[in-house]
């Protein structure tokens, strides 16, 4: 028994491996407009519904970031489950407006793995890509997680 | 009494304008966020971030923290939060981000404030009501120590010409992000 997935450790990661996460999210109130205020973003373009129908979009936005952050969310119990530090982020893009009601799913390819300066953990560089349910693809971008290396932290 | 003429009270405007940004230009952002436990639970629950250090104390506890860290998602997202009346609230959609370095880990209680500079603004060729503005942007804690940095690209909004269109207020096509 243990907390976290032994199939997620350094050394299940390699190169060119996809993963198709399992679950889906529907984005809603809770997840745009609660948490595009949590963090404090105020443009009210993702919760002025009424400002929003008067635009070509006709409805409110959902902020990228929340769009970003949920796709990652998709993917992270198979990439970070046993992270000890996710490290940093690049190249993300929003390629298609995301709306209430629209339905994310994740998908991710690993681009590289690398020792780390810490004999406990490697380096995995993932690709994610979110999709909605349409098919269009509504982001990407890169990640770099510190994994924990079985051969470490996992008594044989 | 009669009710006020309420088309005859100012707008209090809120936002910059492509024209308002120069390079090398400086924001200290508004306001700051100290990130509380409820605020990291809340946001790794509702985007489904299964990673035991940020909502189980005692797993982190026996990872090198005193107790669960912020997640980096949370923190980078306050950040753009905080920065956005300056940046990007008066309209025009996210470019891109790039090189967000997670320098630190952030926990419950820290407070984070933000910082941007303008390194880059260019006419949008296709879009002539645009422009397009790159800012670094860091993050710090109460100590001052960097914890977030990134580089972000927005088109935005350029503010009309014509006066008499500002006095209406100005609704742009597209929305901040």
């Amino acid at each position: 028994m243990s907390l976290t997935a032994s199939t997620s450790y350094f050394e299940d990661f390699a190169a060119g491996q996809k993963m198709r996460h399992a679950r889906g999210s529907t984005v809603e109130e809770v997840e745009s407009q609660l948490l595009t205020k949590l963090v404090m973003n105020t443009a009210d373009g993702h919760f002025n519904e009424h400002k929003m129908k008067a635009t070509p979009f006709g409805q409110r936005l959902v902020f990228g970031l929340v769009t970003g952050s949920t796709v990652i969310g998709l993917a992270t119990q198979d990439t970070a489950e046993n992270a000890l530090a996710e490290l940093g982020l690049d190249k993300l893009r929003f390629r298609a407006p995301v709306f209430l009601g629209d339905t994310l799913t994740a998908y991710t390819e690993v681009l590289e793995t690398r020792e780390s300066e810490q004999p406990d953990a490697g380096v995995v560089r993932f690709k994610h890509w979110g999709v909605k349910q349409d098919g269009t693809i509504v982001f990407e971008g890169e990640r770099e997680v510190l994994i924990k290396r079985r051969s470490h932290w996992i008594e044989p | 009494m009669a009710d006020p003429d309420f088309s005859t009270f100012p707008l209090i405007k809120k936002g910059n304008r492509f024209q308002d940004f120069e390079d090398g230009q400086v924001f200290e952002h508004h306001w700051g966020r100290t990130l509380t436990e409820a605020d990291n639970a809340l946001f790794t629950t509702s985007t489904l971030r299964f990673t035991p250090l940020y909502y189980n104390s005692e797993y982190a506890k026996t990872h090198g923290h005193h107790t669960v860290v912020v997640d980096p998602l949370l923190v980078l997202c306050t950040v753009v939060g905080l920065s956005v009346e300056d940046l990007s609230e008066s309209g025009g959609p996210f470019l891109g981000v790039n090189n967000v370095t997670f320098h630190q880990p952030v926990y419950p209680g820290d407070t984070i404030t933000a910082r941007s500079e303008v390194i880059n603004r260019r006419e949008s060729g296709s879009r002539p009501t645009f422009g397009i503005v790159t800012w670094k942007t860091s993050g710090f804690n109460q100590h001052d120590d960097l914890v977030l940095s990134y580089e972000r690209t927005n088109l935005v909004a350029k503010r009309k010409e014509r006066s008499d269109t500002e006095s209406q207020g100005e609704t742009s096509e597209e929305t901040a992000s």
